[in-house]
């Protein structure tokens, strides 16, 4: 069990890592989205490898983060019966789906992804648009990030499970752990 | 041997029920999605009716999702309603609001309802808004002696309006999909001067009816403070404060109103594209964060971190639903939805009843947008080629979907304001006190089926 | 050996005039011509994939063929440009002489084996139109800061020209020119302008194009599952691209003049040709785009060019010494 436990912590680790990086890009979409307002209302320029990049930081941003919004319990759920379950039952649920839902749709996403993004570095692919940003591949790459973390966190997610199934839920971090349902807002995201 | 078509038609229905059915078991929708529809198109392999060659469709439109010029509005949206809430802008607007109305009855419940849709304008986000009002109005309400009926149903209701008053991603998102099955519908119909939908279209078309609703809300309350004077006692501000007023509002109100007004304004105006507005929101909240000293690392961080998981969320949603949408339109659903909506007895408003239903009843347990992703690509086709508006569809299922987050016993809104409000509060006050609401959100969409002009008026008036 | 089904996934809308209903027409023809033996389901833009993936999908196998522009996928190899059409090139005739006969579908094949697939040209646009402009040009100086949409190399040569260039899709060019977003815009011609209703918010239409004297499409077939196909099946696939190659130029030529004239008569539009300089200006700067190809380092983009020039510098004699002079005088004299 403890072993598991480490392995769970060194994957949300990692996904906590990652996710607090790739945040900022959303610092990155404002300013320079906001720096071709400027540049094209005020100064009559424009270049198309700036629109490209703000367009490309979303892309980017929102799959390197899919993982660690799932360690954070970001990612809705319909808990009419979740949000009142016990923890046995959630664990039980969350095993089941990453192992029937998440891992297959990875599976399938990383199966036919990885000849197109092969395929995107093999002629270093850059912007559709003339002029436009180079290293289309590299974006394209985050598909694969994107399935690799998410992968990774459903990994985690059944490592929890059985954790907790087993009776072991104090070898999880308390931020981690399942609450039975006193508070209502606890499995809740921001949206 | 049965007929191929007819099982792949059978197997895409069985398929949309057995994902409800799945989704009901709590595990993260965006995945659930995927993974059922996954399960499904393996059946379908079975019997020869789905190529899994098509999924080979799904890399390709993830990259087109990437690189959405559109859609990137979205996250610039968000990181402006998460700065302004994070910085406590939206705090001291609510209070100083309430200052303001202070000393009518009702008045505070008018000025949260009032802040609402200002939040709800610059956000969009309904857990953010109905949290942030939950947390700082329900006590201040409670306190001066606001039946707590009222206070709550207020409160939900007022945080619901980011779905529909503009911007909202909502609808950033409808008018991407809505944009494209139009063009589409237009020409297959061989209409080849179709008038565009644009984000903007659905953004100025939710305009009146998002103030038809809050005068609705207002009403009510100015009917409740004349009807039953106990449930919304005035909060008179005491004259030592009063001085302060101006300077209060100079402050506090006029700068986010002046910044949302603008930003909204350039949008319906035409100065500037929904994506363009929103750089400038988002670095307009950031200048008046800066301006009173809360533009701090963690501040920063904060909203970075949110903006970005927010946006993924909502992003891996549509990634999800993608699987969806390849193998029910591939296993021959696209027909059978075409073939129950086109023959309903009572034409396109009958059709367009039926939608609203399957869309409020879904409602109940799905998320706004999981709902418009799944639904929409499937019917609105079948709708527009009967002639239906494309902004009035938008804004009407705007507005549907919007009632279905204020529906006991499963209305999101209900359960942010539940996880927020103390414990002494009963959650039946919560369910009876969003009643009415509801009421006026059902009288709201009666109003706009029996006048669509209230939604088409606008936009058609901006086109010119 | 039993019917095949071939998914054919295109770049443009249903039903869009000249090259969406170029496309459906080239796949019904294939599956009459074929008995049925080779079916083809056409899916329109974004059905399947969005528009600018179609040559991926092929390449994926998620589909077997594709109809759309070679210079739409130009971040794959700037070599394919030319199988469309660059900034002061070919015209319709000169292009398909240049494939057929002057060794250009020989290069076309060979940038198109590194993918795996090969291509058809399939429609031609004839001469493009060079723009919806909401004030007057006099001058090239008038260019300075316009913001101005348009696409690939020719948005090049704009830049160099000193507009500012964007990029945006079909469906929200017109919006932007309502609001002020641009200024000018540049999509096809009459047949295609007049269905996405620029008219209403630019009255001056600029003629020709310079930038796409040309515009020819493609049909992108699997290339292993092509040459697997029983002969005349392949036959039959070659064969009506070339007859809606010619199919969707006549189309152009017969229905462009027709919605220039509902433009000018009921819409109250000023066709205008651009005055001499940008003409001018348009050529040097299109030579030096050319130029920036002839000196890639990628050897196939070098030998595409050439072959190119070279082509163009043989047909041209042919153009300027018959057909010109031709047109010139029966423009003059000709009264009816
Ligand atoms: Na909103
Ligand atoms: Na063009």
């Amino acid at each position: 069990m403890r072993v598991l436990a480490i392995g769970f912590r060194i994957i949300c680790g990692l996904n906590a890592l990652i996710g607090h990086i790739f945040s900022w890009l959303s610092l990155g979409i404002v300013l320079v989205c906001f720096t071709v307002v400027v540049q094209r209302y005020f100064f009559a320029t424009s270049y198309v490898w700036m629109q490209d990049l703000y367009i490309w930081l979303n892309g980017a941003m929102f799959t390197a983060v899919a993982g660690f919004a799932l360690m954070r319990n970001d990612h809705v759920r319909v808990d009419i019966f979740y949000r009142p379950a016990k923890m046995r039952t959630k664990a039980v649920v969350d095993l089941i789906g990453a192992v029937f839902f998440l891992l297959p749709f990875c599976a399938v996403v990383y199966a036919y992804s990885i000849p197109f993004v092969t395929r995107a570095w093999s002629y270093s692919e850059g912007s559709a648009n003339v002029g436009g940003m180079p290293g289309l591949y590299i974006l394209k790459s985050f598909i694969i990030v994107f399935i690799a973390l998410l992968a990774l966190q459903g990994l985690a997610m059944i490592l929890k499970s059985i954790i907790v199934i087993a009776g072991h839920s104090d070898l999880l971090p308390v931020s981690q752990r399942y609450r039975e349902s006193a508070n209502l807002s606890d499995s809740e995201g921001d949206a | 041997m049965m007929d191929p078509v007819l099982i792949g038609e059978l197997l895409a229905g069985l398929m949309f029920f057995g994902i409800i059915g799945f989704l009901l078991l709590g595990f993260p929708v965006a995945f659930t999605l995927a993974g059922v529809s996954l399960m499904f198109a393996a059946v379908g392999m079975a019997f020869g009716v789905f190529d899994p060659s098509n999924f080979g469709a799904l890399p390709n439109r993830y990259i087109g999702f990437m690189t959405s010029e559109v859609l990137v509005a979205v996250p610039l949206f968000i990181f402006m309603g998460v700065m302004l809430e994070r910085s406590n802008i939206a705090e001291q607007l609510l209070l100083t609001m309430a200052k303001l109305f202070g000393n009518l009855r009702g008045g505070l419940g008018m000025s949260v309802i009032i802040v609402g849709s200002m939040l709800a304008a610059s956000t969009g986000v309904v857990g953010a808004t109905v949290v942030t009002m939950g947390l700082i109005s329900l006590p201040a309400m409670l306190r001066a002696g606001y039946d707590p009926k009222l206070a709550t149903g207020v409160i939900c209701a007022s945080g619901t309006l980011g779905q529909i008053i503009p911007p909202s991603t909502v609808l950033i998102f409808m008018g991407d999909m809505l944009s494209g099955i139009n063009s589409q519908v237009q020409m297959a119909k061989g209409n080849f001067a179709p008038t565009a939908v644009s984000v903007g279209d659905l953004f100025a078309g939710a305009l009146l009816p998002g103030f038809l609703l809050v005068g609705l809300y207002l009403a009510y309350t100015i009917f409740k403070a004349i009807t039953d004077p106990e449930s919304c006692p005035a909060t008179p501000v005491p004259p030592e404060e009063k001085k302060y007023l101006l300077r209060e509002v100079a402050v506090s109100l006029l700068p986010p109103m002046l910044l949302i007004l603008s930003v909204l304004g350039s949008i319906l105006g035409g100065i500037a594209t929904p994506t363009e507005a929103a750089s400038v929101g988002a670095v307009g909240a950031m200048i008046l964060a800066a301006l009173r000293w809360r533009l701090s690392f963690t501040i920063l961080r904060e909203t970075t971190v949110a903006t970005a998981t927010i946006t993924s969320m909502v992003f891996v949603i549509l990634l999800g639903a993608s699987v969806f949408s390849i193998v029910f339109r591939l296993m021959g659903g696209d027909n059978l939805v075409h073939e129950f909506l086109s023959n309903l007895p009572g034409g396109p408003l009958m059709a367009v009843a039926v939608v609203m239903a399957i869309m409020f009843v879904l409602g109940f347990i799905l998320d706004t947008f999981e709902i418009i992703f799944i639904v929409i690509p499937i019917t609105a086709p079948v709708l527009l080629m009967m002639d239906v508006d494309p902004v009035w569809l938008g804004v009407i299922v705007g507005v549907n979907l919007q009632t279905s987050f204020l529906t006991p016993p499963f209305g999101f809104a209900l359960f942010y304001l539940r996880g927020v409000a103390p414990d002494t509060l009963p959650t039946s006050a919560i369910y009876k006190g969003i009643l009415p609401f509801v009421v006026l959100q059902v009288l709201a969409i009666a109003i706009l089926f029996a006048f669509p002009g209230i939604v088409t008026w606008l936009p058609r008036l901006i086109a010119g | 050996q039993g019917n095949i089904t071939w998914r054919m996934v295109t770049t443009w809308p249903k039903n869009f005039p000249g090259l969406g209903v170029g496309a459906q027409r080239l796949g019904d023809r294939i599956t009459a011509a074929s008995g049925g033996r080779l079916t083809v389901q056409v899916y329109s833009a974004g059905e399947l994939v969005p528009p600018l993936q179609s040559l991926d999908a092929v390449i994926d196998g998620t589909a077997e063929m594709s109809h759309g522009a070679a210079y739409y996928w130009q971040n794959k190899s700037p070599a394919l440009s030319f199988f469309t059409g660059v900034p002061y090139g070919m015209t319709t005739p000169e292009l398909t002489a240049w494939m057929r006969y002057l060794g250009g579908q020989e290069l076309w094949d060979e940038v198109y084996d590194q993918f795996g697939v090969q291509g058809f040209l399939s429609g031609n646009t004839g001469t493009q139109a060079g723009g919806w402009f909401k004030n007057e040009l006099k001058s090239v100086e008038d260019l300075k800061g316009v913001r101005f949409r348009t696409p690939g190399l020719g948005g090049r040569v704009w830049e160099k020209l000193g507009a500012t260039v964007t990029n945006m899709a079909a469906g929200e060019i017109f919006q932007a020119l309502q609001s002020g977003t641009l200024d000018a815009a540049e999509f096809v011609g009459p047949y295609n302008d007049l269905a996405l209703g620029f008219h209403q918010v630019a009255k001056n239409y600029y003629m020709p194009s310079f930038v796409e004297s040309g515009l020819a499409t493609e049909l992108v077939v699997d290339k292993a599952k092509y040459q697997a196909l029983p002969e005349d099946l392949q036959a039959i696939v070659k064969d009506v691209c070339q007859a809606e190659y010619d199919q969707v130029a006549a189309d152009f030529y017969a229905n462009d003049p027709r919605a220039l004239r509902t433009l000018v008569n009921e819409h109250g539009v000023t066709v205008r040709a651009f005055p001499e300089d940008i003409m001018e200006a348009g050529a040097k700067a299109s030579q030096e785009v050319i130029e920036e190809l002839r000196n890639s380092d990628d050897p196939m983009v070098k030998k595409v060019t050439e072959s190119f020039i070279e082509g163009l510098s043989l047909v041209r004699e042919r153009t300027e010494m018959v057909d010109l002079p031709y047109q010139v005088s029966r423009q003059k004299y000709l009264k009816y």
